[in-house]
């Protein structure tokens, strides 16, 4: 069965903003309601705790890092479901669900390589 | 007598998309099911020429074509080091499917093709390759893009189709309605796009028009019973029925009412006004969009000339048509049958009630050419000048800049 990730690129908040905890209950409905198809996934810490990692000079070589997440977007990755689906219809369907989708953020699918062995 | 070689153009021509579908329903991989279509169309021509034209040709194709696809699907395998699992390929299903099945399997791809994840310009591309089963060298002339970023961008459709795994199916009865409109749109834009081009210098460009009506056709052939299949047909038809009049020797566009009327197609306009009789009847309920606008171009066709034209039956339907979809542009069309019934002023007043227009060229067009029978020519040539600033095509601009120089109707 086909796999996707559910990314949610949403107001980027501190968990201390209120805002942050009046957001929870909907996520865990949408937790309950979709458990049979989650596959994994994470709620992020806010942009400002992110860190971009680069290595200069290949492999093993001088580790430079940023401040900040990589792209500076006015929303944030703020966390992603791993959701199995028969096809996109159905991933369609349920990013549909996750609150972001219609609390002024917005859910981006994408479909997960699969490795073979 | 044909030639082998102009036979196997046609069956290719008319049979390309029920082998692709067939080919889509059988891998379940759209990319490898056309290479191994247009391998199998390589091979028709080099064993055709000396070996005649076979019976079924179709059924011919198709089969070449699993093979090809089971080949494909071997070498893959053979390099990814595995065993192949392709031989239930050749042993499923081995006789050609019957044509209701290929009827499904078109109407799947019809529905792959124009799925609302895909870009319009991906749905329009690949419903150009895969449905009009045009090459990918005439999709790249048809969109006026280079063949590179024509190809990249079926590529690209093809890769999310796979990779993303975009159903191959005909939609619930609960989607149906949104997915077809989606469907609809798709073919509708290539339409405009030849009928009205956003780009180049032609007024019509009719390779499009011809495509977007086989497409039309093909989807009334697969859902009879759809009021929007069969309201966009006949619009499609009862607007290209006025093709030989509406472009003038210099390529200039003719606006309706200089249109010589006995120039139309009246087989197409026949057909055209056969189908929105049909559209009304099957809404009895809820008018369709597209069988409404038919409708008002049905009125133009049944009109003996423009000056004879029932103007109370053409705003009667443009109400019709606000009430279902209301859009600038209708409101723009009911204000100019209202200038004709009315006359200038009334039709001007209208005009200017349709808020948010400011910046389409269009709309300062139709001001320009009501102003100017109103005698107002200084405002009409600022209208003019605007319309031109906002890009109205060259085609649309000529015939603005004559009527503008002709004495006010």
């Amino acid at each position: 069965m086909p796999q996707y990730a559910a990314l949610i690129w949403n107001a980027d908040l501190e968990p201390s903003d209120p805002a942050f905890a009046e957001m929870m209950p909907g996520y865990n409905a949408f937790g309950h309601e979709a458990e049979a198809v989650i596959r994994g996934g994470a709620a992020l810490y806010h942009n400002a705790t992110a860190t971009t990692v680069r290595v200069t000079g290949g492999k093993g070589g001088e580790v430079v890092t940023t401040d900040g997440p990589y792209a500076d977007t006015k929303e944030a990755l703020t966390g992603f479901y791993l959701i199995e689906a028969a096809d996109l219809d159905e991933a369609v369907g349920w990013a549909a669900k996750i609150p972001a989708a219609w609390d002024g953020g917005c859910i981006e699918v994408r479909p997960i390589i699969e490795f073979p062995g | 007598m044909t030639s082998p070689e102009d036979a196997v153009e046609r069956v290719v021509r008319e049979e390309f998309p029920r082998i692709l579908a067939t080919l889509v329903r059988v891998t379940g991989d759209v990319g490898l099911a056309e290479d191994s279509v247009q391998e199998a169309v390589v091979r028709a021509l080099t064993t055709w020429p000396r070996d005649g034209v076979p019976d079924e040709p179709r059924a011919w194709l198709t089969t070449v074509a699993r093979r090809c696809a089971v080949d494909r699907i071997r070498r893959e395998a053979h390099r990814d080091g595995k065993e192949a699992e392709a031989v239930w390929l050749l042993d499923s299903d081995p006789e050609p499917p019957p044509d209701s099945v290929v009827r499904d399997d078109l109407l799947r791809l019809v529905f792959t093709c124009c799925h609302p994840t895909l870009s319009p310009e991906a749905q329009v591309a690949l419903s150009l390759r895969t449905l009009c089963g045009l090459t990918t060298a005439e999709v790249a002339r048809a969109l006026l893009v280079p063949e590179a970023t024509a190809a990249k961008r079926l590529t690209r459709a093809k890769q999310k189709i796979a990779a993303a795994h975009i159903p191959y199916r005909v939609p619930s009865d609960a989607e149906l309605p949104d997915r077809l409109a989606g469907v609809l749109a798709t073919v509708y834009l290539v339409f405009n796009e030849g009928y009205a081009p956003s780009s180049g210098d032609a007024a019509v460009r009719q390779d499009l028009v011809d495509e977007a009506i086989r497409l039309g056709r093909l989807l009334l052939d697969l859902m009879p019973d759809e009021p929007g299949v069969i309201g966009l047909l006949a619009l499609m038809l009862l607007l290209d029925c006025r093709r030989a009049a509406r472009v003038a020797p210099d390529g200039s566009a003719v606006r309706l009412a200089d249109q010589v009327r006995h120039r139309w197609d009246p087989a197409e306009a026949r057909q055209g006004v056969a189908l929105v009789a049909e559209g009304v009847r099957r809404t009895p309920e809820r008018a369709d969009p597209y069988v409404v606008q038919a409708a008002i171009a049905g009125c133009h066709a049944l009109a003996p000339s423009y000056a004879e034209t029932d103007w109370d039956a053409v705003i009667a339907w443009y109400d019709v048509l606000l009430g279902v979809r209301d859009s600038p542009s209708a409101r723009l069309g009911r204000a100019s049958a209202v200038a004709e019934r009315d006359g200038a002023a009334a039709g001007l007043a209208e005009v200017d009630d349709i808020a948010g227009l400011e910046h389409h060229a269009w709309w300062h067009g139709a001001r320009a050419e009501l102003l100017h029978r109103l005698g107002r020519d200084d405002e009409a040539g600022i209208e003019r000048a605007a319309a031109e600033r906002l890009g109205l095509n060259a085609g649309a601009l000529a015939s603005l800049d004559s009527s503008l120089a002709a004495p006010p109707r």
